[in-house]
């Protein structure tokens, strides 16, 4: 075999390999698209067709006119936003100082920020649930938000840091040399230069935050007070199996905003995500 | 003449105050304070009160306890504890196993065409990531409805068509673990291949060149030359996958709710449940303790193997 008839012999198995990945990724999100399009009657059709015969969006609509499904989305985005903002809050001056300083225990410090990621939330939430609850901000999203940031800080620190890494010290230097404090050439200077390692972590806080189910699940128990996520698998457990058309459409409508943030702004946050990850 | 005296105290303050502050924005501690002790209320300090509270025998609902060493025992004499770690050591293993393989698969296919400058890429790439940002809760009812044993169930329609018989997806409790490990493995593999591809990217072209020059085919290239040179990387990406695995609860409560019985109640569930659902709270603060040496011990291993920085 020649080469040049091995690399299109390569070049068909690559395409048969990316058709084999399609069918995987895709597929599940196909179905449920296909049977968020249906009425009650093509649910129960054996034959598997994913264009269904009489196509609808009624199921949407009645999803929307769930009287509580509205706020759910309106809740999720509130938690997701304000849980990233927080956790910027926290994370840039942090991200600044283990990027600029060299201190005593700084890697210990980088250390101490991946062990905290890797703690699962369930473990700090069964104390901080009593704690909450001590507090009265059970049901409040103002508990649910502190935690929210909490469990974001780790990871905004981190990918921020890696950000800043790849930003010159010597603009900030010669910046002081010209007279501003170092909090003004942060200000003036970094923070400016830092604004899509700033985009990127916080669009990934927030979509984490749009799917973090375990923290509202255990800390509210009013409906009205309901996140998305949890907001779906209340509906996964009330509709019964004739309505799956409905759930499934209001599984659509929860994926889509988180998958189309995402993929709009990918090659930042995987960008970003990477200077964390490899780097170290 | 007070006057200008006043006005030069108050400039020479305000340069103090300057310089104050100036010295101050020049320690790192400054910077790090708001995190630091964001962690510490709400990370170190509940982390040291699950390990107090699991030597207790207090419950979610009575503020009084007194301290023991029962709960202890009590969680390692339950008959329920080691087929609850089985199953997570299946699910996690499995899981990481899969995505580790099913990852290397597509980040060298996608390279290849990214190399070759094949068209349709990027499309491959934005629907396996699609999978990955997927909500946990919205993968698993993805999942439920795939499995489903109705008649919508996806798999089962597949399999009826191409005339087989139907498969009890999550109704068998020794198939259940496994659909778990399939919607798992949906989701998480990207998260692999991400970090694998950027892995390959690094790899020097010239090992690939002067193993051609040798006369090495693909197969010998990818033995000797692209798995030892990810080797790092696959450590890593082992670690954290674990873990990931190991923290697992959005995805599988919507899939199988840990059933049928407790066939995919893995350690992660099973603490919420003796926690939150049976009020235990020093039971389930030794099992929150248990998920918590398991996660240091991951990450001792994590920092093991990161590179030293220079």
């Amino acid at each position: 075999m020649s080469a040049v008839r091995r690399t299109r012999f390569a070049d068909v198995g690559t395409y048969v390999a990316y058709v084999a990945i399609c069918l995987f990724f895709a597929g599940p999100l196909l179905w449920l698209i296909s049977l968020s399009i249906r009425t009650a009657a093509e649910i129960y059709v054996s034959d598997i067709r994913i264009w269904p015969n009489n196509p609808t969006i009624e199921n949407y609509a009645a999803a929307l006119n769930n009287p509580l499904f509205p706020t759910y989305l309106w809740n999720g985005l509130k938690l997701a936003v304000a849980g990233a903002v927080g956790a910027m809050l926290f994370a840039t001056p942090a991200a600044y100082a283990l990027s600029r300083f060299r201190f005593r225990h700084r890697n210990l410090a980088m250390i101490g920020l991946l062990a905290f990621q890797m703690i699962s939330p369930l473990v700090i939430m069964v104390p901080l649930y009593r704690y909450m609850d001590r507090l009265g901000l059970t049901d409040s999203h103002a508990g649910a938000i502190m935690i929210y940031i909490a469990i974001a800080a780790p990871l905004f620190t981190w990918m921020l840091k890696g950000f800043l890494d790849g930003i010159p010290q010597s603009l900030e230097d010669a910046a002081m040399i010209d007279g501003c404090t170092r909090f003004g050439a942060f200000m003036r200077v970094v923070l400016p230069l830092s604004l899509p390692g700033l985009t990127s972590a916080f669009v990934l806080n927030a979509i984490l935050g749009w799917s973090q189910f375990i923290i509202p699940f255990i800390l509210i128990s009013k409906p009205r007070l309901l996140p998305i996520a949890v907001g779906i698998f209340n509906f996964q457990g009330t509709y019964n199996q004739t309505s799956t058309q409905i759930l499934a459409a209001a599984s659509v409508i929860s994926i889509v905003p988180a998958v189309f943030v995402f993929l709009v702004l990918q090659r930042f946050i995987i960008g970003a995500l990477m200077a964390g990850a490899v780097k170290g | 003449m007070s006057q200008n005296v006043l006005s030069a105290t108050t400039a020479s303050a305000a340069g103090k105050r300057t310089r104050e502050r100036r010295r101050l924005s020049e320690r790192p501690l400054i910077w790090l304070l708001p995190l630091a002790l964001l962690l510490f209320v709400s990370y170190v300090y509940p982390a040291i009160d699950v390990i107090r509270y699991s030597f207790t025998n207090a419950t979610l609902l009575n503020p009084e306890f007194d301290y023991t060493s029962a709960s202890y025992r009590a969680v390692t004499g339950n008959p329920d504890l080691p087929g609850i770690l089985w199953v997570t050591f299946v699910f996690v293993v499995a899981s990481v196993v899969l995505q580790l393989t099913l990852g290397l698969l597509v980040a060298m296919a996608l390279h290849r065409g990214v190399r070759r400058g094949l068209p349709g890429v990027s499309v491959v790439r934005v629907i396996i990531l699609s999978a990955w940002i997927v909500p946990g809760v919205a993968g698993g009812i993805v999942w439920q409805l795939m499995f489903n044993e109705a008649s919508y169930g996806f798999l089962n329609a597949l399999l009826r068509t191409v005339g087989l018989s139907p498969v009890a997806w999550l109704s068998d409790p020794h198939m259940a673990v496994w659909s778990a490990v399939i919607a798992n493995v949906w989701r998480g593999t990207a998260f692999s291949m991400i970090l694998l591809y950027a892995g390959l990217l690094v790899i020097p072209k010239s090992l690939y060149e002067a193993a051609a020059v040798d006369g090495a085919t693909a197969l010998k290239q990818f033995w000797y030359i692209t798995l030892p040179q990810l080797r790092p990387i696959m450590l890593i990406n082992t670690i954290l996958i674990s873990i990931f695995t190991l923290n697992t609860f959005d995805l599988i409560l919507p899939l199988t709710g840990g059933g049928p019985g407790r066939a995919t109640e893995v350690l992660a569930l099973y603490a919420y449940n003796t926690v939150f659902r049976n009020f235990d709270l020093s039971n389930g603060a030794v099992l929150a303790v248990l998920l918590l040496l398991i996660s240091i011990a991951f990450t001792f291993f994590y920092v093991r193997l990161l590179p030293k920085e220079t």
